[in-house]
């Protein structure tokens, strides 16, 4: 009944489509988190036009949802615009925005839930706003902000199988593809689910793991 | 305890028309107040007088409405009603004062992700961009004096409350400031470990450490300040000697303060006779 030798047969898709995923993920995660990290802040100031713009960025991104964004990114913009994006540009841009806005509300809350008597101290010595944030916010912030940051990379991982609607070649993309002309999406698409059991399960349990070991 | 500076003429801390308020809500009206270099000032009062924001004020982690504040003759703020800030005082300049001014926090503050001798030497390291060696050395000096030099590697977290204010006092320290802040040093320490905090602090005064005060502790007022000052809904009702503030109050709210703490007074004594 199960014909798995498909799977074999077509190995070398599938790895395609794992390495296309992976890339996404980590090129997204480390564009988010940058941009997290500058929305963030952005909302700490005290300067209000610009804690606004922080603000509205992560409602916009917390309330949209992300294949609509994907889709508009990718078919609406350039026409507003005027431009030609390639489907790569437009799902990194898109993956790596949306992940910001999520990013960034880690970020913001890791910040501001620390004792405002760290920011006291750090500025009774003398240290500027910024030598304060480098050497007694952030490291503090960041050491707690692991597990639920991993948490979201986890999510934005999930999130790039949403790219196959552009038909970026993901490993979702590389099943609908086999499928397509071995006519056997069972196996295809069980297999797909399983490649991705196989890393998210470790890495959830590292996740849960960084959570107990900061506490 | 010391002998105060006796010129008078040039205080080390000099605050006038100091005033401060949250919203509606006046904290501070019109605060005049001199610390000379040497002395020993307590501020008391009841909670919700204003003590930690007048504290705050000195090295403007709170940003006053009106007055003017002075170390070292140089204005550090200086704002009359309504008008601009006239000093011109800049961000950096208010940095490098507060690296001038020490300051103990009562939940001591400590920097967790850092060794003992990491949070001592942090300051000077980052502020004062000093050479490692040479801050190391004298960080650990300050930890010997505060008696925690065998901690030096520990992290914050295995320290007991009085181990972990000493440590602050040495960070503060560490930075050679010209005058100490303490904000209630041992409210937030279980009884018996206030009394290491106390001889740390009457050490630092019996050397000359200039230091402002607040506290709870009226045994220490009374035996090692120079000057008390008292607080009353963000007004100074009274100041001057602690035996005449203290003992003899002709103020009635001073009187029904200090009826609430003559206890406390009878168990410092032991700790001062040396
Ligand atoms: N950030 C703030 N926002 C609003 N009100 C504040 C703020 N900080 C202090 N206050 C108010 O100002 C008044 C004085 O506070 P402050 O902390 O200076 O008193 P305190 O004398 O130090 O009291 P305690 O002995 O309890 O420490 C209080 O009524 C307090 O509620
Ligand atoms: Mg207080």
């Amino acid at each position: 009944m199960f014909d798995w030798s498909i799977i074999t047969q077509n190995a070398d898709l599938i790895l395609k489509g794992l390495w296309i995923t992976l890339y996404y993920t980590v090129v997204t995660t480390v564009l988010g988190l940058a941009m997290g990290l500058l929305v963030a802040l952005a909302q700490l100031t005290r300067i209000t036009a610009i804690s606004w713009a922080g603000r509205l960025f992560v409602e916009f991104f917390r309330n949209v949802p992300l294949l609509v964004w994907l889709l508009w990114s990718y078919y609406a913009l350039p026409i507003f615009l005027d431009i030609n994006i390639s489907k790569q540009l437009a799902g990194i841009m898109a993956l790596s925005l949306y992940g910001a806005g999520y990013y960034a509300e880690i970020l913001r809350a890791g910040i501001q839930t620390l004792d405002a008597g760290q920011t006291d101290a750090a500025r009774a010595l003398g240290m500027s706003t910024g030598q304060a944030m480098r050497r007694i916010i952030l490291p503090q912030a960041f050491r707690r902000m692991i597990p639920p940051l991993a948490g979201q990379t986890i999510i934005q991982m999930k999130n790039t199988t949403l790219l196959s609607v552009l038909t970026v070649p993901d490993l979702l993309y590389q099943a609908g593809y086999i499928a397509s002309f071995t006519y056997r999406p069972m196996e295809v698409y069980t297999a797909i689910g399983v490649v991705f059991l196989i890393i998210l399960i470790p890495s959830n349990y590292l996740a849960r793991k960084l959570e107990t070991h900061n506490r | 305890m010391n002998t105060p500076d006796t010129s008078r003429e040039n205080p080390l801390v000099s605050i006038r028309g100091l005033s401060k308020a949250y919203a509606a809500h006046t904290v501070l009206r019109e605060i005049d107040l001199d610390v000379h270099e040497g002395e020993v000032v307590a501020l008391l009062g009841s909670s919700g007088s204003g003590k930690t924001t007048l504290l705050r004020c000195v090295n403007l982690l709170e940003k006053p409405d009106r007055g003017r504040i002075e170390i070292s003759g140089q204005a550090i703020f200086n704002q009359s009603a309504g008008g601009d800030d006239k000093a011109g005082i800049k961000q950096k300049q208010v940095n490098t004062l507060r690296s001038r001014v020490g300051m103990v926090f009562q939940h001591f503050n400590l920097f967790p992700h850092m060794t003992v001798l990491g949070n001592v030497m942090e300051g000077p390291r980052i502020v004062l961009k000093e050479d490692g060696a040479i801050n190391r050395k004298r960080a650990m000096e300050y930890l010997e004096k505060v008696g925690m030099a065998d901690f030096a590697d520990r992290m914050p977290h295995r320290l007991s409350g009085g181990q972990k204010q000493r440590v602050s006092i040495a960070r503060a320290l560490n930075m050679r400031p010209e005058v100490m802040l303490f904000d209630e040093p041992t409210s937030a320490l279980d009884p018996e470990l206030v009394g290491e905090v106390l001889s740390t602090m009457i050490t630092l005064a019996k050397e000359g450490m200039t230091m402002l005060v607040v506290t709870h502790e009226l045994g220490f007022a009374l035996e090692v300040a120079d000057r008390v000052v008292f607080l009353d809904q963000g007004t100074i009702e009274a100041e001057g000697p602690p035996a005449d503030v203290l003992l003899h109050p002709t103020n009635e709210r001073v009187q029904s303060f200090v009826n609430r703490f003559h206890a406390t007074a009878e168990l410092m004594r032991p700790l001062l006779q040396d």
